[in-house]
């Protein structure tokens, strides 16, 4: 195996306030290069457009190039930029094994919800893949609501991973639920 | 009878409305066999299409029997020739995978009680009631015969919570 792979991965992320024309116009610039959008997850935080993107091109390239020709975009349309170079091993896709679950937690918002869960899944060997956080409810009752989707290891199920929730739900007062989402295959 | 390779989109067979089949002779029978074969040496595959394998005719087999999800209610293997929802009931939310669309999966809303009606390969016509993970199976299945993928149905992204509002 070569050190130095024909296809160069890299990690984009561009945030800032939303407005039209910020897909198009950064998506123009890769286009324009050659790249290839090998992935990506673009969405609204509050009020704020965040991109993060893997992009790829095959050599010879330059993350050099690759961040002067996006910056003056991003410079126009109000975004920050950072661009990162992907070491071959972690651009390769990664296949998560065993049942894949989403983990609901939601109650009174108070500090420390998302460490505290987290911190509990990474000591049980579970790995998130997916997570979404919201405040909702009143300013008078705020309600902090965590969606994340995980890969349980081996020999866990959601109703282990629950019955190993549940101090931690009681200690937070808070709902935690968790259900297979693993895919079915057709 | 051979396990046929399955065809990945984008072949365009797999976007084509298919026929119905007219009558049952030997070349639909041997088409059931290679599906029925086909089914069972894809990983875990709980049904196939006719038009996964290059044959633009309404015919599929399912069977969630030996699966996880559908093997505490299921009808076996279900040889469907010319199959016709004729009512559908409830609604819910699986998370699909698709052998013609490897490596993606998405969240497809599907009725979760159906009545089918199809023809066998002896001839008969038989009518069923399916729910749960074989209801779902079968409506992929059939949507394969309209030239349907699941990425045509996928109702969210990642987690459809809700739509965040704009603090700004």
């Amino acid at each position: 195996m070569s050190n130095q792979p024909d296809i160069l991965h890299y990690a984009v992320s561009v945030v800032g306030k939303d407005r039209t024309g910020i897909v198009a116009g950064i998506s123009e610039v890769l286009f324009r290069l050659g790249c290839n959008l090998a992935d990506s997850s673009c969405t609204m935080l509050a009020g704020e457009f965040a991109m993060i993107l893997i992009v790829s091109h095959p050599r010879p390239f330059g993350k050099g190039h690759l961040f002067d020709e996006l910056k003056p975009v991003c410079d126009g349309l109000g975004m920050s930029l950072a661009v990162r170079t992907l070491h071959p091993d972690e651009a390769a896709r990664q296949e998560t094994r065993g049942e894949i679950c989403m983990v609901s937690v939601y109650g009174a918002d108070q500090p420390g919800i998302v460490y505290r869960v987290a911190r509990e899944l990474a000591g049980l060997g579970v790995n998130i893949t997916d997570l979404n956080t919201r405040l909702i409810g009143t300013p008078a009752e705020p309600v902090y609501v965590m969606m994340l989707e995980a890969a349980l290891p081996d020999g866990q199920t959601p109703e282990t991973l629950t019955a190993l929730l549940d101090n931690l739900k009681k200690e937070l007062n808070v709902e935690i639920g968790v259900r297979a989402i693993t895919p079915v295959a057709l | 009878m051979p396990i046929q390779p399955i065809l990945h989109y984008p072949h365009p067979v797999l976007k084509k409305l298919c026929n119905p089949v007219e009558t049952i002779d030997s070349a639909i029978l041997t088409l059931v066999a290679d599906l029925i074969d086909t089914m069972h040496a894809g990983p875990g595959s709980v049904g196939v299409a006719a038009p996964q394998i290059g044959v633009t005719l309404r015919v599929c087999v399912v069977d969630v029997s030996a699966s996880r999800n559908g093997k505490e209610n299921n009808h076996g293997l279900l040889l469907m020739i010319n199959p016709l929802i004729v009512s559908r009931n409830g609604a819910a939310i699986m998370r699909e995978g698709c052998m013609s669309v490897p490596d993606y999966t998405g969240d497809v809303e599907r009725a979760t009680e159906i009545t089918v009606r199809f023809r066998e390969p002896e001839g008969n016509e038989r009518e069923i009631i399916a729910t749960g993970f074989e209801a779902v199976a079968i409506q992929h299945e059939m949507d394969h015969l309209d030239g349907v993928l699941f990425l045509d149905r996928i109702v969210s992204l990642k987690t459809g919570l809700f739509r965040r509002k704009n603090y700004s």
